[in-house]
């Protein structure tokens, strides 16, 4: 009955991979966007756009907001298209041209490698994270969003299969658990694309973009203030975690089939492992950090040690970051050199935080976890007022303001990854010196 | 003793994945165009960027697991 249970879910899931796969669909790049070269540009502002793939050429409008000198003739580019307000339909006039690969250049790749490295620390190290600070970095050193993304994603999925591999080896990490919350996280991934493509059709890109920071910071703010709380408890105190109260009464339900999860000692009925799952999918697909649902449900919820839970989350990391990585792919969208840049100092970053955790105490994960996600709450929380303006619910934002609120935003996410890495760092080194003294 | 025998054939693979890693950063970067024109036709294109990274990730994964090791960087014992 369990292993028939397991097929089903583990098929459940490939079934739903397999089909977005195929449709193309899922977490593919926006439907209003052509990528390809511009041929010809024409003085009357309208431009021959030869599409990538198909070869065919299109005739497209240049609005007012796109220079016509700033246009490359023979370079690939991304052309994003404006939307009909009224009827949602996608027209064949520019909203604006964007570059596809940008130059290196050695200050970039610093910026990267940098980035990276404390990425990696961090995903090593909670099991997720990385990808909040990542994305915006990419898009501020000239990378078009849809190609941040893309690149972000292809270098997810083998980071994080470093990363679980070490873990798994340090005893850590629950293959059969991370394998059964990632199926069960995909079926949410869709939920998830649903929400938003329903939001998008009714109150377009800046009620989409108000959601998605309406949840992150609600989220980021409520799950982040719990987390920090208890790890605050258990470091003052000085006592072990205990699992909840909630993960123990659930626990103790005798529902069909009862699924035994071997690294982490827990036994569960799998319908209560399923609603975390498709909470980190719907998650992942909403704010693209399925790891900050995934770790602290898989504590409090499932009833798993933050140990245990920051290894099995690269587990599903690595499932769900393929599963993306094949989708951006197929949609020809991903920058192998950043990926392969970021990776460069990321599978250094993801060894040292797996192998970091095995010198701390488990309620230092937490601290680390809570920190990150209430500071990366701030970063989004600045940009609520503008989606608001965007919308009409209050009045514009004046250009200083606007300005200022960015790079509240952005410093947020740039001190959210620093703090993570000193904490990280020094817990370490506190952690080895210990051991070291132990040892003579 | 122990320790002392163990770095020298953790320093030589430590050499050969690290030389095997430069070589695949060296043919990426000195092939830019046609590597991201191919990589990014779209469709079953896409087990370029997966393979490629999952190439990377053993070899450059392996380099810096050894490497970490080299300087005496590793998981706690008991643990």
């Amino acid at each position: 009955m369990k292993k028939l249970f397991m097929c089903f879910v583990l098929a459940l899931g490939f079934i739903f991979v397999v089909s977005t796969a195929w449709a193309g669909g899922g977490g593919g790049p926006p439907k209003n966007m052509l990528k390809g070269v511009f041929v010809k540009v024409n003085k009357d502002r309208t431009a021959d756009f030869k599409v990538d793939g198909t070869g065919e050429i299109k005739h497209l409008i240049l609005s007012e907001h796109v220079d016509l000198e700033e246009i490359p003739l023979e370079r690939k580019v991304l052309v994003s298209l404006i939307t009909d307000e009224k009827t949602h339909e996608i027209t064949n006039e520019v909203k604006s041209v964007s570059i596809m690969f940008m130059d290196l250049t050695p200050a970039k790749i610093i910026a990267l490698l940098v980035v990276g490295l404390i990425g990696g620390l961090l995903s090593g190290f909670i099991g997720s994270g990385g990808a909040f600070v990542l994305t915006p970095s990419m898009m501020s050193l000239g990378a078009p969003g849809a190609v941040a993304v893309a690149s972000n994603m292809c270098h997810k999925f083998p980071k994080a299969m470093v990363g679980a591999y070490k873990r798994w080896k340090y005893g850590q990490a629950d293959i059969k658990l991370g394998l059964f919350m990632a199926a069960t996280a995909i079926i949410g991934v869709q939920i998830g694309i649903q929400i938003q493509k329903y939001i998008l059709n009714h109150w377009g890109n800046a009620g989409s973009n108000l959601y998605v920071s309406l949840m992150f910071v609600i989220v980021l703010v409520v799950v982040g203030i719990y987390v920090f709380l208890d790890a605050y408890k258990l470091a003052k105190g000085g006592k072990e975690a205990e699992t909840t109260k909630i993960a123990k009464k659930l626990q103790s339900i005798n529902l069909p089939p009862m699924i035994h999860f071997k690294t982490a000692g827990i036994k569960i009925s799998a319908w209560f492992t399923i609603p975390v799952g498709v909470a980190t999918g719907m998650l992942a697909a909403t704010i693209a950090v399925g790891g900050f649902i995934g770790v602290p449900g898989l504590i409090y919820v499932i009833g798993a040690s933050a140990m245990v839970a920051s290894a099995t989350e690269l587990v599903i990391a690595f499932c769900m970051g393929m599963w993306g990585s094949i989708q951006w792919g197929l949609s020809g969208l991903i920058d192998i050199r950043l990926t392969l840049l970021i990776l460069a100092a990321s599978l250094i970053g993801v060894q040292l935080g797996a192998l970091g955790t095995t010198y701390v105490k488990d309620y230092m994960i937490k601290i680390v976890m809570g920190s990150v996600m209430l500071i990366v709450a701030v970063s989004r929380g600045a940009k609520i007022p503008g989606y608001l303006a965007d919308l009409g619910l209050r009045a514009p934002l004046d250009p200083s303001t606007a300005s200022l609120l960015n790079s509240i935003s952005f410093w947020a996410l740039v001190a959210a990854l620093g703090t993570a890495g000193i904490i990280i760092s020094a817990a370490m080194i506190r952690g080895m010196l210990q051991a070291r003294q132990g040892t003579n | 003793m122990k320790k002392q025998k163990a770095k020298g054939p953790l320093a030589i693979k430590t050499l050969i994945f690290g030389a095997l890693s430069g070589l695949l950063y060296y043919l990426v970067f000195s092939n830019e165009d046609w590597i991201t024109t191919t990589y990014t036709m779209g469709g079953w294109h896409t087990i370029y960027p997966v393979g490629t990274a999952l190439v990377f990730s053993f070899v450059h994964g392996a380099f810096a697991s050894n490497l970490l090791s080299l300087l005496g960087i590793e998981a706690k014992s008991s643990h």
